[in-house]
């Protein structure tokens, strides 16, 4: 409710400021006075879902849906973007603080007013899906963070994103802003350039980092998987791109400033449309990450129609105003080559756009399709190509007029390209491996060791052992012994990086056991008595959680279990293992009758029986992924590097 | 001329992606269609828990069960048993339909499971 009341003030407050910028209404210091209002309340918005969740309190749903009691300190910090509703927030607070350095800045009131516009609207987005809603049922501890989500990399990569995103209201802003002013206007482009250059460089970081993070963990599909939410993401950094050129590039050519306009107002719409496409729920079965579905698509759909409408309608009410001119003189000046790479960026994010849009495309059409990575690598990948023979011959030809940066930046495009053409040229080999066999693969020779529990059998490791070195490969386990999170074993060498991604083992043969409402039943060595079950409502009758009651006894001791089984929100049901007398015997509740008279338990191999199995293992070599590594890193400073020198 | 020249790389480029792209479109169908259709096709169910899952060298066999009509298919996944699998709670097999050996070949499995970050697996 007090979250509520903050946001809804940030948003009245925003709208204020924009009013103040456009009109005359109001006095110029209340545009000062409201728009430092609405970042203080949404800072304290902040801080109050940073309170709520470390004072867990689960009576928001929020907070019982990413926190737990448990959670670790970091993970509680980064708790706050785990979810869409506080991944909006996030934006929106990052969104607000680069206002007040506008602000500072003194830039022209008009565009600011467009800047308050999308601050509000962004207000609204969060308030649409609040990350305060209460929670409908009462719970005593949260399901916490998702074990894959308690990574490092969890606690910087949604924000770097987020800054990305937020900092391109900017350009978008100045652009419609200027054209208000008048259709000639120039003197945007140079602060428009700047903030473009810091928001590609931390989109591309964010992007960089999740690719590096995927790379590390087992089941996304390496560093670049052509998921739709990573696709989201590139197709306004590829945009960005275009635009940082084409800023550039309006400064000495007039007849470029139309196209400069035209995509940066399409560049802040493809941020939302990609926030639409993976918060909508639209990809839910497309997408490897995307979040649950929910309304607030229609919303997000809505403000972007208004974003690229708003932003088309204001460029063609100024365009018979534009400045006239040729673009360039010939084909062999550098301004067609930077226009022509432009264009070839451009048609990438149009076949990365159509490709992720296909789920909805298709829809419109008939039935709902979806397109397999291939066709992105095999349609993209001549224009790539093209573009990296125009940098390379831009470099030859006019290696003076680059920057320091750009040269940095453009040597790690060309550099990263390259290093992914190699590192997919590895060997890969799938093999079963017991304890002491050993493989070859591309020179190098590796031994497994068997697997390791540590961290009082919240961690397991498998050990291999690859040219005389150890590595490990980590699987997270719950507090049950199933595996929540798997990461691969990784050796870096000058060569490149010998990977090796455990499977998980083919479970032992398990046993199941019908049990009737208090019979004693066997399953070789223990006896079952199952005395009650319990099917668990909540607050609107809908069943939650099935639960039994069950005496377990190895004749000398007994002790009483209560495995459940958890149903989701769509009739589906998992249930976990619990451990009896010390993992002697793991079982787990796979069913309970309508009558609540039998239930069904499944008998399942005990960690240690698990951990002498035979373990599939991936072996794949990545010869020299490190330089890919160091290119994208390059193309981040270089960027960072070129706004200081501009 | 050179004129020319752009345009007709600028129209074999986009028939060269438009038929990249027909080429890799996927429908999404229920089980009864998948097992209609010889096209690749991605197909979403739950694990049919009459069948158990079992890996048969490098192809692992499952039985998906259609949510809405009930109706099941053995699935052969080319590749070892997707991470997280035992979490499951929707499985999308894309690949296509073998008549002569009455199941779907799956090149890909997309394991959604109940978890927090709702997210899915996906394997390939």
């Amino acid at each position: 409710m007090t979250g509520n009341l903050l946001l809804t003030g940030s948003l009245a407050t925003a709208l204020v400021a924009m009013l103040a910028c456009w009109t005359k209404l109001f006095s110029e210091r209340l545009i000062k006075f409201s728009a430092i209002a609405s970042l203080g309340l949404i800072v304290v918005a902040s801080l109050y879902l940073w309170i709520l969740i470390f004072r867990n309190d689960f009576s928001v749903e929020y907070v019982a849906n990413y926190s737990s009691t448990t959670l670790p300190t970091i993970f509680k910090i980064s708790a706050f973007w785990a979810g869409q509703q506080g991944s909006f927030l996030l934006w929106l607070l990052i969104h607000a603080v680069a206002g007040a350095v506008l602000i500072k800045n003194r830039i022209q009131t008009k565009a600011l007013g467009f800047y308050f516009f999308l601050q509000a609207m962004l207000a609204f987005l969060v308030l649409a899906k609040s990350p305060f809603a209460e929670n409908p049922v009462t719970v005593a501890e949260g399901f916490g963070l998702n074990p894959l989500l308690q990574d490092f990399w969890m606690a910087i990569h949604p924000p770097i994103i987020f800054v990305g995103y937020a900092l391109l209201a900017v350009p978008i802003s100045l652009s419609l802003g200027a054209l208000l002013e008048s259709a000639k206007s120039k003197t945007w482009l140079e602060s428009a350039r700047k903030w473009t250059l810091l928001a590609w460089s931390f989109l591309g970081a964010g992007i960089f980092i999740g690719g590096y993070w995927a790379y590390k963990v087992l089941g996304w599909g390496g560093y670049w998987g052509w998921d739709p939410v990573e696709n989201s993401s590139l197709v306004p950094w590829l945009i960005s791109a275009v635009l940082l050129h084409l800023l550039n590039l309006a400064k000495k050519k007039s007849a470029v400033l139309p196209m400069a306009h035209i995509a940066a107002v399409f560049n802040y719409s493809l941020v939302i449309y990609g926030t639409f496409l993976t918060r909508s729920g639209v990809l839910g079965d497309f997408s490897v990450h995307s979040f649950a579905g929910s309304n607030i698509g229609i919303v997000i759909a809505f403000a972007n129609a208004i974003v690229l409408l708003g932003g088309i309608f204001i460029i063609m009410l100024k365009a018979k105003d534009f400045p006239q001119g040729k673009m360039y003189e010939n084909f062999s000046e550098q301004a067609f080559i930077v226009l022509l790479g432009a264009l070839l960026l451009v048609f990438i994010a149009v076949i990365v756009w159509i490709g992720m849009s296909m789920p909805l495309l298709s829809q419109l059409v008939g039935e709902s399709a979806a397109v397999d990575t291939d066709f992105y690598t095999r349609t993209t990948a001549p224009l790539a190509a093209v573009l990296v023979a125009l940098v390379i011959f831009t470099f030859a030809k006019w290696s003076k007029s680059i920057s320091l940066g750009g040269k940095i930046a453009h040597a790690g495009f060309v550099l990263g390209l390259a290093a992914v053409v190699i590192s997919a040229q590895g060997e890969t080999l799938t093999q079963e491996l017991t304890k002491g066999d050993s493989v070859e693969i591309a020179g190098h020779k590796i031994i497994y060791q068997g697997q390791v529990l540590e961290e009082e059998n919240l961690q397991k490791f498998y050990v291999y052992e690859v040219d005389g070195a150890e590595i490990k490969a980590l699987t997270k386990l719950r507090t049950n012994g199933d595996d929540a999170a798997r990461e691969p074993a990784i050796l870096k060498t000058v060569g490149g990086d010998i990977y090796v991604a455990p499977h998980a083992p083919e479970n032992l043969e398990t046993q199941n056991l019908i049990l009737n409402k208090d019979v004693f039943a066997m399953d070789g060595e223990l006896g079952y008595t199952f005395k009650e079950a319990e099917i668990v409502r909540n607050d609107s009758g809908k069943p939650i959680r099935a639960v039994a009651k069950i005496d377990v006894t190895d004749g000398n001791q007994t002790e009483t279990i209560e495995p459940a089984i958890i149903i989701s929100a769509d009739g589906g049901g998992r249930s976990q293992s619990i451990q009896i007398f010390d993992g002697r015997r793991r079982v787990r509740l796979t069913g309970v009758s309508r009558e609540l008279d039998k239930a069904r338990l499944e008998i399942l191999p005990t960690l240690e029986e698990l951990s002498n199995l035979p373990v599939t293992s991936t072996i794949n070599t990545k010869p020299v992924i490190w330089l890919l590594w160091l290119s994208v890193t390059a193309i981040c400073l270089g960027t960072a590097l070129a706004i200081k020198n501009e | 001329m050179r004129k020319i020249l752009l345009l007709a790389l600028l129209i074999g480029f986009i028939a060269y992606a438009g038929f990249n792209l027909s080429n890799s479109v996927t429908p999404y169908v229920g089980i009864a269609e998948a097992t209609a259709s010889e096209k690749n096709v991605q197909v979403k169910g739950l694990l049919n828990e009459n069948f158990i899952p079992q890996q048969q060298g490098n192809e692992f066999i499952f039985s998906l069960r259609d949510e809405e009509t009930g109706e099941t298919m053995t699935v052969k996944f080319d590749g070892v048993k997707p991470d997280q699998f035992d979490d499951a709670y929707h499985i999308v097999a894309v690949g296509k339909y073998h008549s002569e050996d009455a199941a779907f070949h799956a090149k890909k499995l997309l394991i959604k499971c109940p978890s927090k970050y709702e997210g899915q697996q996906p394997q390939t």
